[in-house]
């Protein structure tokens, strides 16, 4: 017997790629893209029932009775909740799950530029805050889950297919993501115990299915990457001018004659930035018998960066792989494997503010032309290109060297030069094993060894060149090889066991895991080799052994035994409730606390199937939740930072004998014993619902506490100890919401498809130790004698932190009114056009007791939308993401190189003709601190909405493809970054990583023309 | 998984739980112990004998201005002395001394393969070792928490202080203990180690301190041997000519007993803060701005310094009577102005704060003294003597005489100590000690100790030439503030009037 049909959706679509399996079997098929399947000799089965599923919609069973030929209507899951989520060790349905957990599915992030799994979290969870910390290719964002959980350490955990990863997560082909689940409350995040106070990001990847027919698919994106704006900077006529007015206002004659005479002079960032191609390729094999299953994919991606795109670039080749096999009735095998090799650059020095070409375009004269000819360098009357040693331009010429900014700032293509043929390499292998037995209904035993080695290393050579004065090297070539690697093993096991008395349905899953971590590396130095590039540079030259430099390191071995388990009950998937206990063992942890116990409660009420609940109104679902929960963070502890070191030599010497040094060992800092995770609490309290069957909605509200965050405490004098030693001290919370909109409905043959999120966060430093008030330090601001920002009890962590400016005085008469309480001038000095600074405490005189808080770098909502349009056989996505409530610290102009090139802005400056201006006037004394100080001139709003992707695509019709022989084929053309909004004059409102929100000269994201193909055979 | 799997092993790195496990980890537990004695760089510039110059009549601060070295200038003038400004490295480093030598005295015995005879040598050592850093602890503090073992950190938060006769009665112990276990002489290699002597005079200065003259005369009479001006069983003798006891190129020589050595090898930069081992005091008290005239001057060859600790009227006054120079003025005083007067050499006075025209002899940059390699004025190599013969001479003598007793032996001693540098005796009476020691042991550190147990301070500091005053306070500044930092959280009770 056979049968054919058709599958359609509410709207009478076809349905393409819906699974059509005989139940009880493996037999079965796919919908083509017109939604029909045929299944030839069924006969055999000896049910016949048509398994229809599909995600996105109510899986449906048919009886085939005597019907050759069916037509299926299959209904929206609008609820999807019959999907399952993976909540670690084991998977929940998603209508029962009582935690706050936000998934991203594969259809989410499929055909974006996406080169990271880290990238693909931004604007489609709730909660997760993503920001670059470079635009230049395979940069790592920084994430935060639910605000900054420590000040030492906030990166969530994640997790890949039970691999728990530490960094490298570049390894992943973005395309092999099936799906990532971010658990946010700490209810859910206990079930990892003393590592996921930060959150845990969970990753499944794509497997192959039972009794699924073999599929090929073949993805493709090439495009072009441009940058998006410049920072307007004044050209070479304007910076003489103002470079002649501000020695000017310091009583000095002008240093330019002719300011005119420069014309508009080099534009650096011209030069520097330049368009780069994208690329990604991947083709994936997947399918299944009805024992086994199997997944392989290859996966390219090729990019360069638009910042010096020579020496900025990451290539990425991966090979994945996955199988499944079952033995006899009890037992599955199966296996992932990924290999994963990456060669980049990433030598470009970005968000600094010292050096490198971004800082060096931004901070380099206009005046300084970017070649030179050999005979300006012949007649080089002040040595500025000290030749030999200059480089030359592959045109022939020299690279000018400026003889006005000097410092850490170069020529950006005289760097790039310097820089070439250095590069970072890494080769990972991540890999599991597992076996399942399932020796009765709903007992599931599993082991599984996960294992992720890593090798990666460097290789650079420095030629002989001059820069400039401070970075040149004309001594010896040397040449650079590095080389680490680390190993990290867990090894899980578990055993479930799931049943349903009645009404009553409960599962429970106990597990145990160890893991280890090690690692070691060495480098090498070879100086002189006799070369005069890197293409010839070798480390076969034989040099004299002091000209062969080597080093090595062992890091100190990391393990952690752990066991847990997890009790979930329902009644008639009413009343949930789930509890959560683990116990870490780490070897971080003092020896009062090597263990440390992790509980967690969730409760859920699904309301609307209450009998008392009215039937039939606009409200589908409804299911309110809280959660309690303790989670750690041991990634904040360094090894052995409980136990008291013992260092030698330095201060711990004596002299005996005649002038002999004798090496005295000893100790620096007491042990702390009692040192251990640090520790965060949250409550979370939220619902989801579905209203008039298409919208769902999810919303929590949480308040999170961490306690005990490690810290210095002085130690006392007398204690004899010279170095402070380390203790679980300050307190932070953060609370804030989240909420979550879906919307999907066809509206005759339109789709329509929206998700949205919002999400507010603040965070609060609760404590700081006895009588602290606040952490020294703070964010440097160059060489300004104040930091720009500050860690208070009170205040958000790291919140920005100087001078109010009220504008500038416009005239003598505005500083002679300034006056405090007893009528004394409070800025006796000032001058007109220099800035009013607010005498914060009232005392009449400005000093550094008038520092207030100016804002926070964080933001306090994030937020995201995406927007899907069907027709016919046209598809678009709009997909959009913002934040607001941040500031940015623009610090980019270098403070101590008063002729650094000036902001467009200073073209405003207060001059006696320029009375009105609110920027002060320009001076290289600076005798006011008008530039000096760290204050809310510096600061911008940095709130904004970016239209992250934009894409059209389209199907082919059903005869073309035929004719070509393919199940189907996609096109499409997509922009990323098409447009920001934003006030930010700055390159880019993103500003990540470790000087978040502090704009020293990132590295902006780029504009992103693409082309792509899906194709499927 | 078991503890097993959770307790690793560090590599190349030692804890205290696991270290002192051979021989040299013992000795290099030790080597820490001695390793305060001349710690140079703390929370500042922290030579000992600077402070003590600063707060005696024999210096002033000096330094590039009213607030260069701010300790420094609130031991010259004390009502700058507060528990914010005070020389807190006097505290710290001497409780760094404590804690390692309390460490190895706790590990000492359980160090497998560690001799019988090294392990009673060490102990000794340490135990000396502890005596010194507590006997400096209690004449600048007074009131100080005494540990005699490693301290947790809960134990340091409960720790009180000990009165001052507690710490004397442990350091007594302790060197009583130590003495006989001491060797009684140690080859040049191990020259710097504690000796029999060396110990044997500190409990002497103890003695003296506590005004326990006996005790003090008795044990100071086996230092210096029977016969004044002779030869010691430890071999020790007054040197013939004075000048060669402060050359480094004479280091350990006959009438050093406690030597705290200091090395110019070591190629010190700038950022070896706080591990020097070299002399940093000698750049300090170095004329600014300082050049030789020409390649004939007659002036010394000295690497231009910062000016501190300038030699006050007061000790030329006394070197000088009636122009009649003491024989030891000019291993003592550089008058340099006389120097640029004679078109010898030239140097910034404008730029030396509270300059006198007069610089410290004993301890002055001479380029010789400092090495090749490293930032020069990181490298002096001159020792500290910290205790010698002539002072403890002169020690014996103040016993005696204060005790009524021997006299005959204190005038041999007196006379000896003068004799050495040809001057003729004079009465012995506590009058000409005190003249003697000054004369002696000028700017060695010694004279400010004296004048407070002599109960001398406030008559001579505060009434010093030209109507200068140190503001010593009687009844207060005989000992120093407990630092400010060391009563957040802990039970420590301030020094009174402070």
């Amino acid at each position: 017997q056979s049968v054919s049909g058709v599958v359609v959706d509410a709207q009478n679509q076809p349905l393409p790629g819906v699974a059509v399996l005989v139940k009880g079997t493996s037999l079965g098929t796919i919908t083509n893209v017109d939604g029909k399947f045929t299944l030839r000799d069924i006969s055999d089965a000896r049910t016949k029932t048509l398994v229809f599923s599909f995600i996105g919609y109510q899986k449906q069973e048919k009886e085939i009775g005597q019907a050759t030929y069916m037509h299926v209507v299959l209904q929206e899951s609008t609820k999807q909740m019959d999907e399952v989520v993976v909540v670690g060790y084991g998977v929940q349905k998603k209508s029962l799950i009582t935690g706050a957990i936000s998934s991203v599915s594969a259809k989410e992030i499929d055909n974006k530029q996406l080169t990271r799994l880290d990238d693909a979290l931004q604007g489609l969870t709730s909660g997760v805050t993503v920001a670059q910390s470079s635009g230049a290719p395979g940069s790592a964002p920084t994430i935060r889950i639910r605000g900054i959980t420590s000040i030492n350490n906030s990166d969530p955990l994640y997790v890949v297919d039970g691999v728990v990863m530490n960094g490298g997560l570049e390894y992943l082909n973005p395309n092999d993501i099936a799906s990532i689940e971010v658990l946010k409350d700490a209810a859910s995040c206990a079930i990892y115990g003393t590592r996921a106070s930060n959150g845990v990001v969970l990753v499944t990847t794509k497997k192959g299915k039972i009794g699924e027919p073999m599929r090929v698919n073949y993805n493709m994106q090439m495009g072009i990457q441009d940058a998006i704006k410049k920072v307007q900077l004044t050209n070479a006529t304007q910076y003489a001018e103002l470079r002649n007015e501000s020695v000017m206002n310091d009583g000095s004659a002008p240093v330019f004659a002719n300011p005119t005479s420069y014309g508009a002079g080099t534009d650096w960032q011209n030069e520097l930035f330049s368009s780069a191609p994208y690329q990604s390729h991947s083709l994936s094999v997947s399918g299944g018998g009805d024992k086994s299953t199997y997944y392989v994919s290859l996966g390219y991606i090729a990019q360069k960066g638009i910042v010096a795109p020579s020496i900025a670039y990451d290539n990425r080749f991966s090979l994945t792989t996955n199988t499944s096999y079952k033995i006899g009735k009890y037992v599955t095998i199966g296996e992932n494997l990924s290999y994963t090799y990456e060669k980049n650059q990433t030598g470009l020095n970005t968000n600094s503010e010292f050096g490198g070409p971004l800082s060096s375009a931004l901070n380099l004269d206009p005046l300084t032309p970017v070649y030179v000819s050999a005979s300006t360098v012949a007649n080089d009357p002040n040595n500025t290109y000290a030749s030999p040693y200059i480089l030359q331009a592959p045109n022939g010429m020299y690279y000018g060297i400026s003889n006005i900014v000097g410092q850490e700032m170069t020529n950006p293509l005289a760097y790039e030069q310097v820089q070439k043929g250095n590069y970072g390499w890494s080769d990972n292998m991540v890999g599991n094993a597992y076996i399942n037995v399932n020796p009765i209904k709903g007992l599931n035993l599993r082991s599984q060894m996960n294992v992720k080695k890593a090798f990666w290393g460097n290789e650079s050579f420095t030629p002989l060149y001059y820069l400039n004065p401070n970075n040149n090297n004309t001594n010896m070539v040397s040449q650079y090889r590095e080389s680490d690697q680390n190993l990290t093993w867990n090894w899980d096991n578990t055993v479930s066991y799931t049943d349903q008395i009645g009404l009553h349905n409960f599962s429970i899953m106990m597990g145990m895991s160890a893991e280890k971590q090690t690692e070691d590396g060495l480098n090498v130095t070879y100086q002189g080799e006799p070369v005069t590039n890197y293409q010839d540079a070798s480390f076969n030259f034989s040099l004299p052994t002091t000209q062969r430099i080597a080093n090595a390191y062992d890091r100190q071995e990391y393990a952690l035994s752990s066991y847990f388990g997890r009790l979930t009950y329902n009644y008639d998937e009413k009343y949930l409730f789930s509890g959560i206990v683990r116990r870490d063992g780490s070897s971080k942890f003092g020896t009062n606390n090597h263990y440390g116990t992790f509980p967690s409660a969730q409760i859920g009420w699904v309301i609307t199937r209450e009998k008392f609940f009215p039937q039939n109104t606009f409200l589908d679902n409804l299911k309110l939740r809280a959660s309690y929960g303790v989670v750690g963070n041991d990634m904040s502890l360094n090894d052995f930072q409980y136990e008291s070191i013992i260092s030698g030599g330095g201060g711990s010497n004596y002299v005996f004998g005649t002038d002999g040094l004798a090496i005295g060992y000893s100790t620096t800092t007491p042990a702390n014993p009692n040192l251990k995770w640090e520790q965060t609490s949250s409550l979370d309290a939220g619902f989801d619902a579905v209203l008039l069957k298409s919208l769902t909605v999810t919303f929590d509200y949480y308040n999170k506490k961490t306690t005990g965050m490690l810290a210095t405490v002085q130690i006392p004098g007398f204690s004899g100890y010279t170095s402070d030693p380390w203790a679980n001290i300050d307190d932070l919370t953060n609370k804030g919401f989240e909420l979550e909109i879906g919307y999907n409905k066809s509206f005759g043959k339109v789709r329509l498809g929206v998700q949205g999120n919002i999400a507010y966060n603040k965070n609060t430093i609760t404590y700081l130790g006895q009588g602290k008030q606040y952490l020294d330090g703070g964010a440097t601001f160059q060489n300004s004698q104040y930091p720009l920002s500050r860690t208070a009890v009170g205040h958000p962590f790291n919140a920005f932190y100087g001078f109010k400016e009220l504008g500038v005085f416009h005239s003598q008469a505005e500083i002679d009114n300034y006056k405090d309480k007893n009528g004394n001038l409070i800025q006796p000095n000032a001058k007109p056009g220099d800035f009013k600074w607010e005498d914060v405490n009232g005392d009449g005189v400005i000093n550094s007791n008038d520092r207030t808080w100016l804002g926070d770098p964080y933001p306090h909502y994030t937020y995201g939308l995406t927007v899907n349009l069907g027709w016919r056989n046209w598809d678009f996505m709009v997909f959009g993401q913002g934040v607001w409530g941040n500031k940015i610290f623009q610090a980019y102009r270098r403070l101590d190189i008063t002729t650094a090139n000036y902001p467009i802005a200073a073209l405003n400056a207060w001059t006696t003709t320029n009375s009105n201006s609110n920027y002060p006037r320009l001076s290289d004394l600076d005798p006011n601190h008008n530039f000096g100080n760290p204050s809310n001139f510096y600061l911008q709003n940095g709130a904004y909405f970016r239209i992250k992707t934009i894409q059209l695509g389209y199907t082919l019709p059903k005869p073309w493809m035929t004719a070509i022989g393919f199940q189907s084929v996609r096109v499409f053309a997509s922009v990323s970054n098409l447009f920001t909004i934003t006030q930010y004059t700055g390159y880019d409102p993103e500003v990540g990583g470790s000087s978040y929100g502090i704009d020293r000269g990132i590295y902006p994201q780029a504009r992103t023309y693409m082309f792509g193909l899906n194709v499927g055979i | 998984c078991s503890d097993s799997f959770l307790n690793i092993t560090p590599k190349g790195e030692s804890l205290e739980s696991n270290y002192y496990s051979n021989p040299s980890e013992a000795y290099a537990g030790l080597v820490a112990a001695y390793s305060a004695l001349n710690t140079e760089t703390g929370n500042t510039y922290c030579s000992p004998l600077g402070v003590a110059n600063s707060a005696s009549d024999d210096c002033y601060a000096g330094g590039g201005g009213p607030s260069d070295m701010s300790q420094w200038q609130a031991m010259n003038d004390m009502t700058q002395l507060t528990p914010a400004n005070m020389p807190v490295d006097m505290w710290n480093v001497n409780f760094v001394g404590v804690k390692q030598c309390n460490l190895i005295l706790s590990k000492i015995n359980g160090v497998p393969g560690l001799s019988d005879a090294d392990k009673t040598r060490y102990t000794a050592e340490a135990k000396f070792l502890r005596a010194h850093y507590y006997f400096n602890l209690v004449i600048w503090f007074g009131n100080v928490p005494l540990f005699t073992t490693p301290q947790t950190t809960d134990e340091i938060y409960a720790a009180k202080q000990a009165t001052a006769s507690e710490v004397y009665a442990q350091i007594e112990k302790d060197l009583t203990d130590a003495i006989p276990d001491l060797p009684v002489t140690v080859p040049s290699s191990e020259n710097g180690r504690a000796t029999q002597g060396a110990a044997e005079a500190l409990l002497g200065k103890v003695y003296l301190y506590e005004k326990k003259w006996a005790d003090a005369a008795n044990i100071l009479k086996d230092v210096n041997g029977d016969t004044p001006g002779g030869t010691s069983r430890f071999g020790y003798h007054l040197l013939a000519n004075y000048g060669d006891i402060f050359n480094p190129n004479n280091k350990f020589n006959a009438e050093s007993i406690f030597e705290i050595q200091k090395t110019g090898s070591q190629n010190y930069g700038w950022g070896n803060w706080g591990q020097y081992k070299s002399n940093v005091y000698s750049i300090m008290v170095g004329p600014r701005g300082y050049s030789q005239s020409g390649s004939n001057s007659t002036a010394p060859n000295f690497l231009s310094g910062w000016s501190f600790d300038p030699i006050t009227p007061d000790l030329v006054n006394a070197m000088v009577q009636n122009g009649k120079y003491d024989p030891r003025y000019k291993y003592t005083i550089i008058n340099l102005d006389s120097l640029v007067q004679a078109g010898q050499c030239s140097y910034a006075k404008s730029q030396c704060y509270a300059a006198t025209g007069y610089f410290m002899a004993k301890y002055a940059p001479l380029l010789q003294y400092t090495s090749s390699a490293g930032t020069k004025e990181l490298n002096f190599d001159q020792d500290y003597i910290e205790i010698r013969l002539a002072d403890t001479y002169l020690m014996e003598a103040e016993a005696l005489v204060m005790s009524n007793t021997n006299l005959s032996r204190a005038q041999a001693l007196l006379d000896a100590v003068r004799a050495r540098v040809g001057l003729p005796s004079v009465p012995v009476s506590m009058t000409a000690i005190k003249f003697e020691r000054r004369m002696e042991l000028a700017t060695e550190g010694e004279r400010y100790f004296d004048l407070v147990r002599w109960g001398d301070a406030p008559s001579v500091l505060d009434n010093m030439a030209n109507g200068f005053s140190k503001h010593f306070v009687a009844g207060k500044n005989e000992i120093l503030p407990i630092p400010l930092s060391e009563l957040t959280n802990t039970q420590m009770v301030q020094n009174p009037q402070y």
